[in-house]
């Protein structure tokens, strides 16, 4: 007795027959075993059985296209199976498995603990509002309105709704299960690590001085939207993750590209930075207060800078 | 809301396009014939001597710009303003001039002269033995009297020569270049034209009008055209316009905040603060508070903005020479201190240098920023000051530069203050921000 399995593309198992007797012969005539709708396969394309020492065979029934190994692009008359590696006749994948071979342990259920994920998504829900409004509070400098505070609130919840929901139905479409519980909590983890990024870049920028720190922003905001996308993509399944890890690293890499071109063209024409530099109360300076001689030696050094800037431009107007 | 009138400033007088609303009113009548008056006997004398400057495309053959002149000399050489003939000195290849005089006549002129810090120009014109204007002694020596009665001549709007009757006012006041206030009607395309007191004589050139103002004019006075004439006589022709504008420039320059660097700033007490305001007597300073805004301010702010009357003309698209600083007092008991802080935020973004056509003109701004104690004694207050300046890219050593500068010595109280500096030599642009923030200190 055996098992002959047909598997999909992604080597999941598509259907399942049990074969009583000691040989079985699969193809797309409707004598067979195992019926094929696979308009590759021969009528009669390949017969399995066991032979001398016991072994399972697959053996070509000189078929046109033949038959191979998966991942193998040598056509071979006679296979022996191993129960592991599938078989591809057409475009179709087979794999026999004697009814002796050994499956893993059942995995042990987690204990019952549905409460903590939706308890950790509140919390991040909570938290995330909570950074917005208080960051919206700080920066309130005329008559506080209920709708200043409402209205970003309600737009970020919808944006966060909308953005778990396209990826549940993602993962829904190729996984067959929607995740929203850990989709949601990915997608809280990025908003909130972003958001309290930001403000930490507006504080180094005042408080130790690192316009560095705000200006390029951006790129912080592109690396957490392509970790959450990783970590979404990684969740519709687990097979393949370097492969969408390059491919969500070249499309943010690109992204963030493109915004830096785009912000040095900017830059160029108006002549200056359109970045705000934000004030944040005295007592929470951490860098030391320069004296006037060091901070006009540092002026002093932009002075090469513009110079070099002003040849460069005679150059390129000398090329034109 | 006059300080914003002010801060239109002043509108150079030659005609760039016709403007778009050319409806003519009509006099209802004719006026009875009388007797003829200066006016008329000043316009008369006018035709061969007067002329109207345009600037042509050179390709094109048409008009680019028009403004007007006149005949100084017998042998051709004729005063105009460095703007009208400014595109034909800074791009000869793309622009030239040519010259209609009121009696019709008309051909090539050629420019040989300019004096930027005055606005003039003088070309030079194929006609020999014509009758020029001759400049008036007194206007020469400054004995002019408030009240007299002044015509100026010229070509309004391109739609032909005229005589505007108006009265002599006196030199500006404030204005760092010296300029004489001419009570009349003028428009755009008088500039370069003469101002001729009853007898003809010239006492001083068209050159601008106070937008905002109501027949407020200025006149460069004649002792300038008179200098830059004998100068272009006796001088080697000059060969290299841009060369020569940009060795004018840093020469005005040089002078300009020579002159501010010797007389420098004074303190003025703003709440618990001393901050530096300008001392020369070509500054125009005035205040202005948030006190009486709807929605009430949950911060006030009393600000002093001090702008130089020093604008300079060197392209349609670059004026320079401004020097500005402004100083606001902020203080609040409703907002904390984050919020205090978001307010100033607002306040002290380091503004776009206004001046010019950016590209063109000058290089991308570089800044820095950072905490500052001007000297270590309580009575200057930390400050948090951002520093950024441009260099421009067609004369070399002259930069654009603005300091903004916070005082960090309370959540809930500070000054910000500012300070422009429009063509400063980069020495010069540093010594300035250095008395200046070493001048705002706390009283405290």
């Amino acid at each position: 007795m055996m098992w002959v399995e047909i598997l999909s593309r992604h080597r999941d198992v598509a259907s399942r027959v049990r074969i009583a007797g000691t040989e079985a012969r699969i193809g797309r005539g409707y004598d067979n075993d195992v019926v094929i709708d696979d308009p590759y396969v021969a009528a009669q394309h390949v017969r399995i059985f066991r032979d001398d020492a016991g072994q399972l065979v697959a053996e070509d029934l000189g078929t046109a296209n033949g038959t191979f190994l998966d991942g193998s692009k040598a056509r071979l008359v006679r296979i022996v199976l191993d129960g592991t590696q599938p078989i591809r006749i057409g475009h179709t994948y087979v794999r026999v498995r004697d009814t002796s071979h050994a499956v893993d342990r059942e995995r042990v259920a987690p204990p019952e603990l549905r409460a903590l994920p939706i308890v950790i998504a509140v919390a991040l829900g909570a938290l995330i509002v909570a950074v917005e409004v208080l960051h919206m509070w700080l920066v309130q400098t005329s008559e506080p309105k209920a709708s200043n505070y409402l209205s970003p609130v309600l737009g970020m919840t919808a944006v966060v709704l909308g953005w778990v929901g396209m990826w549940a139905l993602l993962s829904r479409i190729f996984a067959g299960r929607s995740h929203v519980l850990r989709n949601m909590l990915i997608a809280l983890a990025g908003v909130l690590a972003v958001s309290l990024y930001n403000e930490f870049a507006n504080f180094a920028a005042f408080a130790w001085t690192w316009p560095i720190a705000s200006d390029y922003a951006y790129a912080v905001l592109w690396v957490g939207v392509a970790v959450v996308c990783f970590l979404h993509l990684r969740e519709i399944s687990r097979s393949r993750l370097w492969l969408k890890g390059a491919l969500v690293t070249v499309l943010f890499a690109t992204v963030i590209g493109v915004q830096t071109l785009q912000q040095s063209e900017a830059f160029s024409d108006a002549g200056r930075r359109n970045t705000a530099r934000q004030l944040f109360p005295p007592a929470l300076r951490l860098a030391p207060v320069r004296d006037e001689g060091t901070f006009f030696g540092d002026i002093a050094k932009l002075r090469s800078k513009l110079d070099d800037d002003r040849t460069r431009g005679l150059a390129d107007e000398a090329d034109r | 809301m006059r300080s914003a009138a002010k801060v239109a400033c002043v509108l150079v007088l030659s005609l760039a396009m016709l403007p778009g609303d050319s409806r003519v009113v009509r006099a209802a009548s004719e006026a009875p014939a009388a007797a003829r008056s200066a006016a008329e006997s000043v316009y008369a004398a006018a035709p061969p001597r007067l002329l109207q400057i345009r600037t042509l495309v050179a390709e094109a053959g048409r008009q680019a710009s028009i403004g007007s002149g006149f005949l100084v000399s017998a042998d051709g050489l004729a005063i105009t303003n460095y703007h009208v003939v400014a595109q034909a000195a800074l791009e000869p290849k793309t622009f030239r001039l040519e010259y209609v005089a009121a009696d019709g006549s008309r051909g090539e002129a050629t420019l040989l002269n300019v004096d930027l810090a005055n606005d003039l120009a003088i070309v030079h014109l194929d006609k020999r033995d014509a009758p020029y204007f001759t400049f008036d002694d007194a206007a020469m020596s400054g004995s002019l009297s408030k009240g007299e009665q002044l015509y100026s001549l010229g070509n309004p709007l391109d739609l032909g020569f005229t005589v505007n009757q108006g009265t002599y006012n006196g030199p500006v006041a404030r204005s760092y270049n010296e300029r004489l206030h001419f009570t009349g009607a003028m428009n755009a395309g008088m500039s370069g034209g003469p101002t001729v007191n009853a007898e003809g004589r010239v006492v001083g050139v068209n050159v601008a009008k106070q937008a905002g103002g109501e027949l407020v004019n200025f006149l460069v006075p004649a002792r300038f055209a008179a200098a830059l004439l004998k100068r272009t006589r006796e001088q080697e022709p000059v060969s290299d316009f841009r060369a020569e504008i940009a060795r004018q420039l840093v020469a005005w320059q040089s002078g300009l905040y020579k002159s501010f660097g010797a007389e420098g700033f004074r303190a003025t007490v703003l709440g618990p603060y001393r901050a530096p305001e300008a001392s020369p007597p070509w500054f125009d300073c005035w205040s202005q508070t948030n006190a009486g805004a709807i929605p009430r301010p949950r911060a006030s702010v009393k600000s002093i903005n001090c702008r130089s009357e020093t604008d300079l003309y060197v392209a349609r698209d670059l004026h320079t020479g401004l020097i500005q600083l402004s100083h606001s007092h902020v203080s609040t008991a409703e907002l904390n201190q984050f919020q205090f802080a978001s307010f100033l935020t607002q306040l002290s973004q380091a503004r776009t240098m206004s001046g010019g056509a950016v590209r063109k003109w000058f290089t991308p701004e570089r800044c820095h920023e950072d905490f500052v104690g001007a000297a270590a004694t309580p009575r200057h207050p930390p400050l948090r000051v951002m520093w950024c300046a441009r260099a421009h890219r067609k004369f070399e050593g002259l930069y654009d530069m603005a300091l903004v500068a916070v005082t960090e010595d309370s959540g809930s109280e500070a000054l910000v203050s500012r300070l422009s500096l429009q063509a400063v030599g980069y020495d010069d642009a540093m010594a300035l921000s250095k008395r200046f923030l070493q001048a705002v200190q706390a009283s405290r």
